[in-house]
């Protein structure tokens, strides 16, 4: 039984770090319709950012959070304004080989900079957690899903008690009609995709503290992103953080089943991810199809 | 999709003589690239073994580009899973030939009838999707398909299948050349068909093509079932070829991403467009491939290849051919605005 409670909360807690990477994607998604192939390849520059800050000058890497999200509003902006603006109104396809390239040209960025070599970050309290019973608990993961039910937080109240908010959810809505009541499309799109890659670069520093990082790591990220945006359903902060958790705790719990072991952990996501697709297309508390 | 529909008769006539003169030159210079052959022949040596392999992974990327052109190009849906009918084509050659003591002539008939079923089984549900979430689907089961062979234990897992090894350049450069061959036919006559008139229809409006009676279900899964033959057909291929078979080498989304940007830059709903992507990409692909921080280098080479592409050719570099239009700064401004925000 209290196997079980412990794999609950570490489903939960993997559940806040996904929750974390799909905040940004969702809401490029759902406002710019595009799916964002290089979400991961932004979310491992936040984590690289960590790294140095944390190697280099000794920065906790909760402290360099707000550093991340700063860096990748400039580059999420410059990104958007300067190269994806140019595809906004193409089908969809070119939206995915675009990002595609760019997800690309970020890796081997990151890869000249950084080399291959796995890097981590290590504060002094890594190892430790919070023992409740038999129920461990690290610290980190904690820490973690604090910041990400924060970055949701903070993503509602911009989307829903700002005028900028106002001004990204109008664009989402109705790109013309916006357009007609004098918003600036062109920043709209980029600050939108500014703050997504904001979003993903905070969930790369929470990353970095309980993950090795390469410059490829973050592909997987992607998937999950897409994963956790279907499960709870696109238009929502609420419906991410549903899909956010629902899919770290399938995961885990998967993993565990009799018969399957961690070699099946993107099987078991990505059939949950089907059968989700087709029984209820909308996800858990999705409001668009 | 943007891309056209060639309608032109010059065009049409044009086109098959280079497919023919094209495929009629690989088959009479190709033994002259094998070391062998041309010592034999006491003929001067144009090329080595590189080159073949490069000839037949050419051939094998026209199959693959080609046979994302009849579902992603011609009908519209964007499969990110086609990757899983080639793994499961090379997969249905691996288990057959090292497993059961198939010859590989036998076994690579099994080869599309597999992947086939496959793609009619998941098709079903999965083509009610649209747009993203179809892609994501697909993505899915193509990520899924790779995870479960590589944990299966008679799938050799995560070790990969070994077969016995085929030593002939020229037996595999020309079935994979047929198998080019044969996705270009495929293509040409769906293109002249009622049922292709009916996956363009299905392309522009679903529910248009619908009420002018066309059974979508049965001509969406129709088409992915061919893909996924085609694609099936090159993976049975591969596996003998390369005689060694993981989830890593047959089942890679990357494959799928370039497969599709082939389809893409070449001209995606045509039946040369694949074919001149495939070419082009996988000779500048090839070329690049280099060790060290060359092929870093060739990777930022690519991604900005890709972005200038979408960017300003979203109709692919068919389009300049046959007249249609003429590469111009006018054609790229005017593309350039036709998608900006």
């Amino acid at each position: 039984m209290s196997q079980f409670i412990q794999q609950v909360i570490l489903g939960l807690l993997l559940g806040g770090v996904y929750v974390a990477v799909a905040l940004g994607f969702s809401l490029v998604w759902g406002i710019l319709n595009i799916v964002n192939l290089a979400h991961g390849a932004l979310v491992i520059v936040g984590a690289y950012i960590t790294w140095f800050l944390f190697t280099h000058w000794h920065i906790d890497p909760f402290l360099s959070l707000p550093v991340d999200a700063l860096a990748l509003l400039v580059i999420g902006y410059a990104l958007q304004r300067g190269v994806i603006n140019r595809v906004i109104r193409a089908p969809l396809l070119f939206t995915f080989l675009l990002t595609f390239g760019v997800n690309l040209v970020i890796v081997s960025l990151l890869l000249l900079i950084f080399t291959p070599d796995f890097r981590s970050v290590t504060p002094s309290y890594s190892g430790s957690g919070l023992q409740l019973g038999s129920v461990t608990i690290p610290y980190i993961r904690l820490g973690g899903l604090a910041v990400a039910l924060l970055l949701a937080g903070i993503l509602w109240t911009i989307l829903n008690r700002t005028r900028t908010g106002a001004a990204i959810l109008a664009v989402g809505a109705d790109r013309d009609a916006a357009q007609l009541v004098g918003i600036d499309l062109r920043h709209v799109y980029a600050l939108t995709f500014g703050i997504g890659a904001a979003f993903a670069g905070v969930a790369g520093g929470i990353i970095s503290t309980f993950q090795s990082i390469t410059p490829t790591a973050g592909d997987p990220y992607t998937l999950q992103a897409f994963a956790v945006v279907i499960l709870g359903g696109l238009g929502r902060v609420s419906a991410t953080v549903a899909g956010g958790l629902a899919f770290g705790l399938i995961e885990i719990l998967g993993q565990s089943a009799p018969g399957l072991g961690s070699g099946f952990a993107n099987a078991i996501a990505f059939v949950v991810l089907v059968l989700v697709l087709v029984v209820r297309p909308r996800g858990l508390l999705g409001r668009l199809a | 999709m943007i891309a056209r529909e060639q309608r032109l008769p010059r065009w049409l006539r044009r086109s098959v003589v280079a497919i023919a003169a094209l495929a009629l030159a690989f088959m009479i210079l190709a033994p002259l690239t094998s070391i062998d052959t041309a010592q034999q022949a006491g003929l001067p040596l144009l090329t080595d073994k590189l080159w073949f392999r490069i000839a037949t992974t050419v051939a094998m990327f026209v199959v693959l580009a080609s046979a994302w052109n009849i579902i992603g190009g011609l009908t519209g849906y964007a499969s990110f899973g086609n990757v899983a009918f080639f793994g499961l084509g090379a997969y249905t050659v691996g288990v057959l030939v090292s497993n059961r003591g198939w010859p590989f002539a036998l076994a690579l008939l099994a080869a599309p009838v597999t992947a086939a079923l496959f793609a009619l089984i998941v098709g079903i549900p999965l083509l009610r999707l649209r747009g993203h979430y179809f892609a994501v689907a697909t993505l899915g089961v193509g990520v899924a398909v790779g995870e479960v062979v590589n944990n299966v234990g008679p799938l050799g897992a995560s070790t990969g299948l070994f077969l016995p090894i085929v030593r002939s350049d020229l037996v595999f450069f020309y079935l994979m050349l047929g198998a080019a061959l044969l996705a270009i036919l495929t293509t040409w006559i769906i293109l002249r068909t009622r049922f292709g008139y009916g996956l363009l229809a299905i392309r522009e409006s679903e529910e248009a093509a619908a009420v002018i009676g066309v059974n979508t279900t049965f001509y969406k899964v129709a088409a992915f079932c061919i893909a996924a033959a085609l694609t099936g057909l090159a993976g049975g291929i591969f596996a003998q070829w390369n005689s060694f078979i993981n989830q890593e080498n047959v089942f890679a989304v990357s494959d799928n991403v370039q497969m599709i940007l082939m389809a893409v830059v070449g001209g995606a709903g045509t039946v040369l467009g694949p074919v001149a992507g495939a070419i082009a990409l996988t000779l500048i692909i090839q070329t690049l491939a280099g060790g060290g921080s060359a092929a870093v280098y060739s990777q930022i080479g690519l991604g900005v290849l890709l972005a200038v592409c979408v960017i300003f050719i979203p109709r692919g570099v068919i389009d300049f051919f046959g007249g249609q239009s003429r590469l111009s700064l006018r054609y790229l401004r005017q593309t350039l605005r036709e998608t900006s925000a």
